[in-house]
C-alpha cells in the first residue's frame, strides 16, 4: 500500500496522467534524469520495508566504486544480482511486503518500486532515516502530501489552496484505482506488460526467457507470414535489402509496413527460393518489396498456415564434430570432395584441425601455373589437373623444392609451402563452414588410406569413429532371417536370428550360446549381420561393390572378405552391406533380357550380354567391345536358334554348345553360346573378362568337340583339300587360302569411269593404273591423276557413259563355276566381297535389268534378288529360315572370304561333289542325283541358294560332266585362277554348255555372270577388250547362240522354265 | 542510415552474436559492439572477444523491422532487441566464462542459439 502511493507520487512528479508503470519507464529511459527528478521525492521512501532501508545503508558506494563508468540502469540491476546473491532473506521479506501489497496492486508494481526505492536509497542514506521517521505515519497520505511539495512548482497549484489540491487529487486517485481494478485482469497484465517491455532491450535477456516456447505459439492475433519467391542463393541479399530499404524509410511517410522477413535458404535447404515475409496484409508486402531486386512478389505468395510458422524458423543443432570423424572437404577446389579426419576441435566448435591426404605436385606444374601465356599471373586454384591423392614425401619435396621445406624427421612432420604434414597426412585448421560434416559416407577405400598411412604399416584404422560416422547417416536395415550378432552391450556375443523388426527394436530368435533358443529383443544399434566363410552373400547398401554376389572368404569383425561369382575378385565390404543371398552367379535378369542372351544394338550390330546390372547391362558386340546399355537401347532380343549352323576353319560344321578354339590370337577355348553371321559367340570358363564370353569369327576357329559327338567335318569324309590338286600344288594357298588374286592385266584398267563417292564424286575419268583395292585414275576434268579405292568408282560405257559391269565380259568362258570366284575377284578389284558394282551393278545395268525382269521365271529372278544382294547385305538376306541357313551364314562368310580368308561354306559347297556342297542344305534326294535334274527340282528354297556362286557353279560344272576342272576350279580360286584359262573356259564349247542342262547354265546367278567377269579377269579374253555394251552383247550372242542363250537371261529364262 | 545493411562484398565478413543473434559486419562489431548484449560481452574495440563471443557460421537471416510487433522476433525471442538483422541458428559455443557470467551475475537465461535447446526443452 504504502508503495503503491509512493509511485503514485513520482507519476505525478514527471507525467501526471499515467499510471505508475510509465513513471517507470521514465526512470528507466532516462535513467540520469530519473535520478535527479527522484531526488526530492527520497522523503517519501518510508514505503521501503525496513530491511530494505538497513540494506540500502550498508550498500551505498560499493556499486559506484566497483563499476564507476556504469549508467545507473546497470547499476541497478547490479544491485539486483547482489539482492539476489547476498540477501535471499531478506529478499523474502521483501516479498513478503509486496504480497500484502499485491492485494491493491499488481506484484510487479511493487517490485518495480521497491527496486528504485534501492536505488535512491543507494545515493542518498540520510534520506533513509527519513524514511525510518515517516515509517509510522500513513503512507498514502505522506505520499500525496509530498505529492503536492512538488506540484507547488505548477502555476495553477500555486493558485489554488494547499487542502483543496489535495482534496481534488485524493478524489482523483480514488476513481483512477477504482477503474483500474475495474478493468479485466488479464487486459490489465497486458497493458503493464507491453509497457514494462519497452524498457526491455536495455535490460538485456532476463525477461525474454520467461516465457515458454510453447506459450509463444502464434495465434490469429499474431501478423501472418507469407512465403515470397526469390532468386535461389539470393535469399541473404534479399533479406539485407529488405532491412536498407526498412531503415531508409524510417520515420517516412512511407515506412515499410512489413514486420519483418526471414530466409532459411541454404544450398540444401528445402526451403531456397523463398523468403517469408512478416506483415499484417499481403498488400504491404506487395508495397515493400517492389523493386527490390532478385524478389518476386508479383508472383504468387503463399500464406504460412499459422500452425507451420514455428516449423519455419525450426533450428537443428549441427553435430558436433569430434576427434577421429570424418568430413569432407569443400575447400580448395584441389581438395574438394576429399575425405578428411578430424584431429581436433576448437572450444567454440567453429574450427577443425583435420588431416587428409595431400594432392602435391611439387612444384612440377608450377612453372607454367604462376604465369599464363598473355603474362598474366593466373589465379592460384585456377581448373586444372588435380594432382593424385598421395601422402607427402619428404624425399621428392626436398628434390624438387628444398627451400620450402622444413621440419622434423624424428616425429615425421613437416612445413612445405606453408602447409604442415605430418606423417604423410597434410593438417590444417578448417572453419567448419568449409567442412561437409552430413552424409559423409566415407567409403572403406578411402578410409583404408587413412588407415594404412603409419609408417610401421600396421592398421591403425580407428574402427569406432568409422563406425560412427557410417551409423549416422546409414541405418542398418534388419530384415527377418538376418542373422545377426550383438556386438555391444549386455547381450554382447549372443547370435539368433531375427524373427521381427520393428523400428528400431529388432526380435532375435537365439541360435547359440547360453539364451539358445530364447527370444530377446534387442536395439539396433549394437547389431551387426553375421556370417560365415562360405556363405553366399550379395552385397547390398551403399557399397561401390552394390548387387555383387560372392562367398564369404574372411570375416574380421564387421568386414567382410567374399570373392566375387562374376569376376572372382575378393571384395571386402561391411557386414552391414551385405545379405544372405539366394541368386547365384549375379543377377540374372532385367527385364526380358538376361545373361549371356543375344541382343541386337542396331541393325548392323548384334552383342551378348555379359553383365547385368540394376538397370543397365554390359554388351559384348561382334567386334570385341563391350558397351553398357539400357535396355531402352536394345531393339529386340535375338532369339536362339538351335539350327544355325556355321562352318570352322576347316569348314567343318559348328554348331551351338560346341566347343571349339581360336585360330592363332590367343586361342581361347570356349563353347559355343551363339552363331551371328560370321560371328560366334563364346563362353570361356578359363577367364573372367566379360562373363567369360568373348567373340571371334567363325572362319577363326578349329572344333574341338562337337555336341553330342556328332560327326564334324574335320574326321568325317575325305580331306577335300588334300584332294585337290590345285591347292596340292600350292601348299601355301592350301592352309592360309589368300584371297583370290587376278592375274594379268586389270580389267579396269583403261576404263572410263565416274568417282561415286568423296571430293571428286562425279568426276569422270580414265583408270591409268590399279593395285589391289585401288585405281589411280586420270580425270576427264583437269589432267589430275587421282588414286580412289576401286569400290568408290564406276565404271562407264566410253561411248554412251553408261554403267557397264566390266568383269562381265568373257563371261561365258567362267561359266558358272566362276562364279564364286570371279565374285571374290571382284572383290579384289571393287572393294570386297561382292560389290554393289560388281553384281548388283552388273544385274543394273538397263540391259541387264531389262532382260532380267523381261526374261526371268520366278525362280530366276528369285535367283536374281539373291544374287543382286549379295552384297555384303546379302549375308543378310540369307538370314532367311530355310534349310540353307548354314550355308548361307557361311556365305556370308564368304563375304569375308573376299576379303581373304577362305569360306568354309564356299568350300564345302565348292569342293564336295555337289550334293555334299549343299551339304547340309540340300539334301534333297533330288539333288543328290544332281545333274539337270537337280535343278529340275529345285524347290523354291533351293532356287533360293542356288545363287551362291559356288553351289551353282558347281552343279553348272558337274552336270556338263567338266566337274574336273570345274569342280577344281570352284573351291580354289587360286586354281581357278591359273587353270581355267579363258580357252580352257571356252572349250567347253558353246554346246555343250548349252547342252548339258540349260538350267545349271542359267543358274548361275549374277553371281555366275560374274564368274564369267572372273574368267575375264584371269585371261583377258577379247571380252575383255571390248567393253563396249554392244561387243559384250555381240559377242554373248555371237559365239553360241544357244550357250548363250541359256546365260542371258532372256534365253534362259524360257529354257530354264522348260526344264522345271 | 541504414547501418544494418550489409552489401553483398560485405557478407563475407559478417558475424552473428551468440547471445542475440544479431548479425553484423566484424566491422561494426568491433566499432559499436553488440547492440544488445554490450553491457556483458564487451566486444567493442576487443577482437579476441567478438572472436569468442560471435561466429561465422550462421544461417537464417532475419530482418526485423518492428521487433515488438513481430510473433518471429517473438518466437526467437529477439523481440526485446534492437530493429537489424538476426541468425535464426548461430553456431559455436559460448565461452564458459562469458555464460557463467550471463547467467550467474546477471542472473539472466542464456539462449543458445545453436540449436541445441528445440522447442520441447523449452
Amino acid at each position: 500500500m504504502a508503495s503503491y502511493d509512493d509511485s503514485e507520487s513520482d507519476d505525478d512528479n514527471f507525467n501526471p496522467a499515467p499510471a505508475d508503470v510509465s513513471d517507470d519507464e521514465n526512470m528507466d529511459d532516462a535513467p540520469p534524469s530519473g535520478g535527479g527528478g527522484r531526488k526530492p521525492s527520497p522523503p517519501s521512501s518510508p514505503a521501503a520495508g525496513h530491511d530494505d532501508g538497513d540494506e540500502d545503508d550498508s550498500r551505498p558506494a560499493k556499486p559506484a566504486g566497483k563499476r564507476p563508468f556504469k549508467s545507473v540502469a546497470d547499476d541497478d540491476e547490479d544491485e539486483d544480482a547482489e539482492e539476489d546473491e547476498e540477501e535471499v532473506e531478506q529478499r523474502n521479506d521483501d516479498e513478503e511486503e509486496e504480497d500484502e501489497e499485491d492485494e491493491d496492486d499488481d506484484i510487479q508494481q511493487g517490485r518495480r518500486r521497491k527496486r528504485r526505492k534501492d536505488q535512491r536509497a543507494a545515493f542518498f542514506d540520510i534520506e533513509a532515516e527519513v524514511d525510518d521517521e515517516d515509517e509510522g505515519e500513513d503512507d498514502e497520505k505522506d505520499g500525496e502530501e509530498i505529492e503536492d511539495f512538488i506540484d507547488n512548482a505548477h502555476p495553477d497549484d500555486i493558485a489554488d489552496s494547499g487542502r483543496m489540491n489535495d482534496d481534488r487529487r485524493h478524489r482523483e486517485l480514488d476513481r483512477r484505482r477504482e477503474m483500474e481494478s475495474s478493468l479485466d485482469a488479464e487486459k490489465q497484465a497486458e497493458i503493464l506488460r507491453e509497457r514494462y517491455g519497452k524498457r526491455a532491450p536495455a535490460r538485456g535477456l532476463r525477461d525474454s526467457t520467461v516465457v515458454p516456447r510453447r506459450l509463444l505459439l502464434p495465434s490469429v492475433e499474431d501478423p501472418s507470414i507469407w512465403a515470397v519467391r526469390c532468386k535461389e542463393g539470393k535469399e541473404r541479399e534479399v533479406v539485407f535489402s529488405i532491412i536498407r530499404r526498412v531503415e531508409e524509410r524510417l520515420g517516412t511517410k512511407n515506412e515499410l509496413p512489413i514486420i519483418s522477413a526471414f530466409e532459411r535458404g541454404g544450398t540444401n535447404s528445402v526451403m531456397k527460393g523463398y523468403i517469408y515475409v512478416e506483415a499484417r496484409r499481403q498488400n504491404d508486402i506487395m508495397i515493400a518489396l517492389d523493386g527490390i531486386l532478385n524478389v518476386y512478389p508479383r508472383s504468387k505468395m503463399i500464406l504460412v498456415e499459422i500452425k507451420d510458422m514455428p516449423d519455419l524458423l525450426r533450428v537443428t543443432k549441427t553435430p558436433n564434430l569430434e576427434p577421429g570423424a570424418w568430413v569432407r572437404l569443400k575447400r580448395p577446389p584441389k581438395y574438394a570432395g576429399d575425405l578428411a579426419q578430424v584431429v581436433d576441435v576448437t572450444e567454440n566448435g567453429l574450427e577443425a584441425r583435420v588431416r587428409y591426404i595431400p594432392r602435391l605436385d611439387y612444384g612440377v606444374r608450377e612453372d607454367q601455373s604462376m604465369l599464363s601465356a598473355d603474362g598474366k599471373r593466373k589465379r592460384p586454384g585456377a581448373p586444372g589437373p588435380r594432382p593424385p591423392q598421395r601422402l607427402f614425401s619428404e624425399a621428392e619435396a626436398r628434390k624438387r623444392n628444398p627451400r620450402n621445406l622444413a621440419g622434423n624427421p624424428q616425429t615425421n612432420s613437416w612445413t612445405y609451402v606453408g602447409e604442415e604434414f605430418e606423417n604423410g597426412f597434410q593438417v590444417k585448421d578448417i572453419k567448419i563452414q568449409l567442412l561437409e560434416v552430413k552424409d559423409v559416407n566415407p567409403s572403406l577405400e578411402e578410409v583404408t588410406k587413412f588407415a594404412s598411412g603409419s609408417e610401421d604399416g600396421t592398421e591403425n584404422l580407428d574402427l569406432k569413429a568409422l563406425a560412427a560416422s557410417l551409423k549416422d547417416n546409414s541405418t542398418v536395415a534388419y530384415l527377418p532371417g538376418d542373422v545377426i550378432e550383438v556386438y555391444e552391450g549386455e547381450q554382447r556375443g549372443v547370435v539368433g536370428k531375427a524373427t521381427n523388426v520393428q523400428g528400431d527394436i529388432v526380435t532375435l530368435m537365439v541360435s547359440e550360446g547360453e539364451l539358445r533358443g530364447q527370444t530377446i529383443e534387442v536395439p539396433n544399434k549394437g547389431l551387426r549381420k553375421r556370417f560365415r566363410p562360405g556363405d553366399h552373400v550379395k552385397v547390398i547398401g551403399g557399397s561401390r561393390f552394390r548387387d555383387e554376389v560372392g562367398m564369404v572368404v574372411k570375416i574380421d569383425e564387421d568386414r567382410v572378405t567374399l570373392l566375387a561369382d562374376q569376376n572372382h575378385n575378393e571384395i571386402t565390404v561391411f557386414s552391414k552391406d551385405l545379405r544372405e543371398a539366394s541368386d547365384i552367379g549375379g543377377q540374372g535378369s532385367l527385364g526380358q533380357y538376361s545373361l549371356l542372351d543375344l541382343v541386337q544394338l542396331d541393325p548392323t550390330t548384334v552383342g551378348c550380354i555379359v553383365k547385368v546390372d540394376r538397370e543397365s547391362m554390359v554388351v559384348l558386340d561382334q567386334n570385341g567391345d563391350t558397351r553398357s546399355v539400357m535396355p531402352t537401347q536394345i531393339t529386340n532380343k535375338l532369339p536362339k536358334r538351335n539350327m544355325a549352323v556355321a562352318a570352322d576353319r576347316s569348314g567343318s560344321e559348328i554348331r551351338h554348345d560346341d566347343v571349339v578354339r581360336e585360330y592363332g590370337g590367343q586361342q581361347r577355348q570356349g563353347k559355343i553360346i551363339h552363331i551371328h553371321r560370321s560371328y560366334i559367340f563364346l563362353h570361356s570358363h578359363a577367364t573372367a573378362e566379360n562373363a567369360g564370353v568373348f567373340v571371334t569369327r567363325a572362319s577363326n576357329v578349329n572344333t574341338i568337340a562337337a555336341k553330342g559327338g556328332r560327326v564334324t567335318g574335320a574326321n568325317s569324309g575325305p580331306d577335300l583339300s588334300s584332294m585337290n590338286p590345285a591347292m596340292k600344288r600350292n601348299p601355301t594357298a592350301n592352309n592360309n587360302m589368300q584371297p583370290p588374286k587376278s592375274f594379268g592385266r586389270d580389267p579396269a584398267m583403261g576404263q572410263t569411269v565416274t568417282v561415286k563417292k568423296g571430293s571428286y564424286k562425279g568426276l569422270l575419268g580414265i583408270v591409268k593404273d590399279t593395285t589391289d583395292t585401288h585405281a589411280r585414275v586420270e580425270l576427264h576434268t583437269k589432267s589430275k591423276i587421282i588414286a580412289i579405292p576401286k569400290s568408290d568408282l564406276s565404271f562407264r560405257d566410253k561411248v554412251t557413259g553408261r554403267p557397264i559391269d566390266i568383269s562381265r565380259r568373257g563371261g561365258f568362258g567362267g561359266g558358272a563355276g566362276r562364279g564364286g570366284f570371279s565374285s571374290s575377284g571382284a572383290g579384289d578389284w571393287s572393294g570386297g566381297g561382292r560389290t554393289p558394282m560388281a553384281s548388283g551393278g552388273g544385274e543394273r545395268t538397263p540391259a541387264w535389268g531389262k532382260s532380267a525382269s523381261t526374261a526371268r521365271t520366278p525362280a530366276w529372278s528369285r535367283n536374281a534378288d539373291t544374287s543382286g544382294a549379295r552384297t555384303p547385305a546379302w549375308g543378310d538376306g540369307s538370314r532367311t529360315v530355310n534349310p540353307y541357313d548354314g550355308n548361307r551364314t557361311a556365305y556370308g562368310g564368304a563375304t569375308s572370304y573376299g576379303g581373304g580368308s577362305r569360306t568354309p561354306a564356299w568350300s564345302s559347297g565348292a569342293k564336295t561333289p555337289a550334293h555334299d556342297g549343299f551339304g547340309h542344305g540340300s539334301k534333297t534326294p533330288a539333288y543328290g542325283g544332281g545333274g539337270g535334274d537337280a535343278w529340275g527340282s529345285k524347290t523354291p528354297a533351293y532356287g533360293v541358294s542356288a545363287p551362291t556362286p559356288g553351289a551353282s557353279g558347281n552343279d553348272s560344272w558337274y552336270t556338263p560332266g567338266a566337274s574336273g576342272s570345274g569342280a577344281y576350279n570352284a573351291p580354289t580360286p587360286g586354281i581357278g585362277l591359273g587353270a581355267p584359262t579363258p580357252a580352257a573356259l571356252d572349250a567347253p564349247t558353246p554346246g555343250a554348255y548349252s547342252a548339258p542342262t540349260p538350267a545349271p547354265i542359267s543358274a548361275p546367278t549374277p553371281g555366275a555372270w560374274q564368274g564369267g567377269g572372273w574368267g575375264a579377269d584371269s585371261a583377258p579374253t577379247p571380252a575383255v577388250g571390248a567393253p563396249t555394251p554392244g561387243a559384250s552383247g555381240g559377242y554373248y550372242s555371237a559365239p553360241t547362240p544357244a550357250a548363250y542363250a541359256a546365260e542371258t537371261p532372256g534365253a534362259s529364262g524360257p529354257r530354264y522354265t522348260d526344264d522345271d | 542510415m541504414s547501418e544494418n545493411y550489409a552489401a553483398p562484398n560485405q557478407q563475407r565478413y559478417l558475424r552473428a552474436c551468440m547471445v542475440c543473434s544479431i548479425v553484423m559486419t566484424l566491422a561494426r562489431f568491433r566499432d559499436e559492439g553488440c547492440p544488445n548484449c554490450e553491457e556483458f560481452l564487451h566486444l567493442q574495440g576487443s577482437p579476441d572477444q567478438i572472436d569468442s563471443c560471435t561466429s561465422q557460421v550462421f544461417e537464417g537471416l532475419i530482418t526485423v523491422a518492428h521487433p515488438s510487433k513481430s510473433w518471429v522476433a517473438k518466437w526467437q525471442r529477439i523481440d526485446k532487441y534492437v530493429r537489424g538483422v538476426y541468425a535464426t541458428k548461430v553456431s559455436g559455443q559460448l565461452p564458459d566464462d562469458v555464460r557463467a557470467t550471463i547467467e550467474e551475475e546477471l542472473g539472466q537465461v542464456y539462449i543458445p542459439r545453436d540449436g541445441t535447446v528445440t522447442d520441447a526443452d523449452q
